[in-house]
């Protein structure tokens, strides 16, 4: 979305584990995002120099920060000259020092005091400038950390699990000041996190990363609609994740074979006869109500289900089904709260269901056997 | 007593200089740098705490005496000197002051370390600013006890540097001699000030130990 400031392609190898990532960010906020023990703070630490990589790029603002091929002679810029702000997950405050301290920590010259309090008045924090972190509250603490790493001047900034410890109040307002900085600053911001709805709360794109490697960068709906792979639909939780076979290409979309079902999936460039995972989106599930003409909107992908189970979420209706023939497996079904009011959905029930194409979502071929 | 004040205050003032600096460094290389060899240099340094001290002094006479490093390539010949019960108050006091100085360094969170060098602040700055100060109770507790410890020193002293009166003549020969001599006040009262003194920085280490009250 603009131009790269922060290039990172790294990779480091341990006995379990093997991380490889790729990035590139502008000045934007990009969501590092996945589930724990992914490679998330092992990649900012490898770019704050905090952690060496056995080989690879690091370049911010055209600056080479680290390069090595893994046998000769690496560069690798100490991590007090990189000028790469980190805000640690459990903040990092130092406990001997005064909140103005913390925050004049990283400054250099003969303003220090004056810089630091400027910073601390721009986070509506000059009132505790004179406290020490275990008198301050968390958000305030959350605060004085990113003032602190701010004020150092850094070219990039990194934020770990930033506000996972706060509550949900704190956490939006502090998100929207940080959207708001990052705007001012033009900065480029890294953003970790494991939760979906803070990706949505402060970030213009995603990377997901799972299994030490980044699967997948993009515009965050985008990625959320149009999942590059299992392992990124895992990382969303996403529900309803089946393999079926490509049977043919149809002017409507593509036929799926699913274990015997027929399916009509939306149209995508995949060879016929390939094994793909395909997500079958909840809320594209529709009960169909046996005494009442069809719409348009069901003509497709009928199946009989049998109800499992049925719950009420705090804004949605959620259903668990098993297909009843050819194909047996579980679907989760969403829908608002208030439809289906007069349905019989007691465990049980057997009834219909019907999918629109445009909510069955092929992500990629199925493993090994898939050929072609 | 006044002579022997006057050489146990000197033996003591270095020995705390080499306990402070010497267990400092070493506190930190044992508590936050891996190499081989780090639970032998441990081991070595803390054994002193359980050996008989007369075998610490048998040990040291070997260290300074005809033969060693510190004599023949220094030239210093330190038997029987003020300087030589100094080495053995050191070596004495040191193991104390390592157990301390090294929990509390190993007690400070290195990724409060990190932030500093994400801050801009190179290896040195963060010693300074970060390591020590946030250790430094534990690091002055070890002090105490390893200065009181060496105040206190007699079998690898007397050893090392023998009972000269007025030059290797400590306090605690003092209580020894006048005990021997059956001079009870002499070494009643000498007693009484090395007991004050023990008490004093045993309840100055203790304090350190508290937590901070903020």
């Amino acid at each position: 979305m603009s131009a790269e400031r922060l290039l990172v392609d790294i990779e480091k190898r341990y006995p379990a584990f093997h991380l490889q990532v790729r990035l590139s960010v502008g000045a934007e906020v990009m969501v590092l995002y996945g589930p724990s023990g992914a490679g998330k703070t092992m990649t900012l630490r490898a770019i704050a120099g905090l952690l060496r990589p056995d080989r690879g790029e690091i370049w911010l603002d055209g600056r080479l920060l680290f390069r090595s091929d893994g046998r000769h002679r690496a560069l690798n810029v100490p991590a007090h000259r990189r000028r790469v702000g980190l805000v640690f997950q459990d903040y990092a405050l130092f406990p001997h020092l005064t909140a103005l301290a913390n925050v004049a920590f990283g400054i250099r010259g003969p303003d220090r005091r004056e810089r630091a309090l400027a910073w601390l008045r721009r986070m509506r924090l000059e009132h505790v400038a004179h406290l020490y972190p275990s008198q301050l509250s968390g958000g305030q603490r959350q605060r004085v950390a990113i003032a602190r790493t701010l004020a150092a001047g850094p070219s990039v900034l990194l934020l770990d699990e930033p506000f996972s410890a706060l509550d949900r109040d704190a956490k939006r307002r502090l998100q929207g000041e940080l959207r708001q900085l990052q705007a001012e600053l033009a900065l480029p911001v890294v953003y970790v996190t494991h939760s979906l709805e803070d990706a949505f709360a402060v970030g213009h794109s995603i990377a997901v990363i799972a299994e030490g490697r980044v699967q997948q960068v993009g515009r965050l709906e985008e990625v959320l609609a149009q999942p590059a792979n299992r392992r990124v639909a895992q990382a969303f939780g996403l529900p309803n994740l089946v393999e079926a076979r490509v049977r043919a290409h149809a002017a409507e979309g593509l036929l799926l074979d699913w274990d015997g079902s027929e399916l009509l999936a939306a149209g995508r460039d995949v060879p016929v006869g390939a094994r793909v995972i395909v997500h079958i989106r909840p809320e594209e599930i529709r009960f169909i109500y046996p005494n009442r003409p069809l719409s348009a909107a069901v003509r497709h992908n009928r199946l009989r289900v049998r109800v499992l189970e049925h719950r009420h979420g705090p804004d949605f209706r959620l259903v668990r089904v098993l297909t009843l023939g050819p194909t047996s497996a579980e679907l989760e079904v969403r829908s608002p709260p208030s439809t289906y009011m007069d349905l019989p959905l007691a465990p049980g029930s057997e009834l219909e269901v019907a999918i629109r194409p445009s909510g069955i979502v092929v992500l990629e071929a199925a493993g090994p056997d898939a050929e072609g | 007593m006044l002579s022997a004040l006057i050489v146990s205050l000197k033996v003591v003032g270095v020995a705390t200089l080499v306990i402070g600096v010497a267990g400092t460094l070493l506190a930190l290389l044992l508590a936050r740098v891996r190499f081989p060899g780090r639970t032998l240099l441990e081991l070595v340094l803390t054994v002193p705490l359980v050996l008989p001290p007369t075998v610490v002094g048998f040990f040291l006479l070997y260290v300074l005496g005809r033969g060693s490093p510190v004599r023949d390539w220094l030239g210093l010949d330190l038997l029987f000197t003020w300087q030589g019960a100094a080495v053995a108050a050191s070596a004495v006091g040191l193991p104390l002051m390592l157990q301390s100085a090294r929990a509390a360094i190993a007690a400070v969170d290195p990724q409060l370390e990190d932030a500093a060098r994400t801050l801009g602040r190179s290896e040195a700055e963060v010693l300074l600013r970060v390591t020590l100060p946030l250790a430094h109770r534990g690091i002055l507790a070890g002090l105490f006890l390893g200065a009181a410890r060496a105040l206190g020193e007699f079998g690898a002293t007397l050893m090392v540097a023998g009972n000269i009166p007025g030059r290797t003549r400590t306090l605690p020969m003092v209580v020894y001699d006048a005990a021997l001599n059956g001079d009870l006040a002499l070494a009643a009262q000498t007693s009484l000030l090395l007991s004050g003194i023990a008490f004093l920085a045993l309840f100055a280490t203790r304090r350190l130990e508290q937590p901070a009250q903020r």
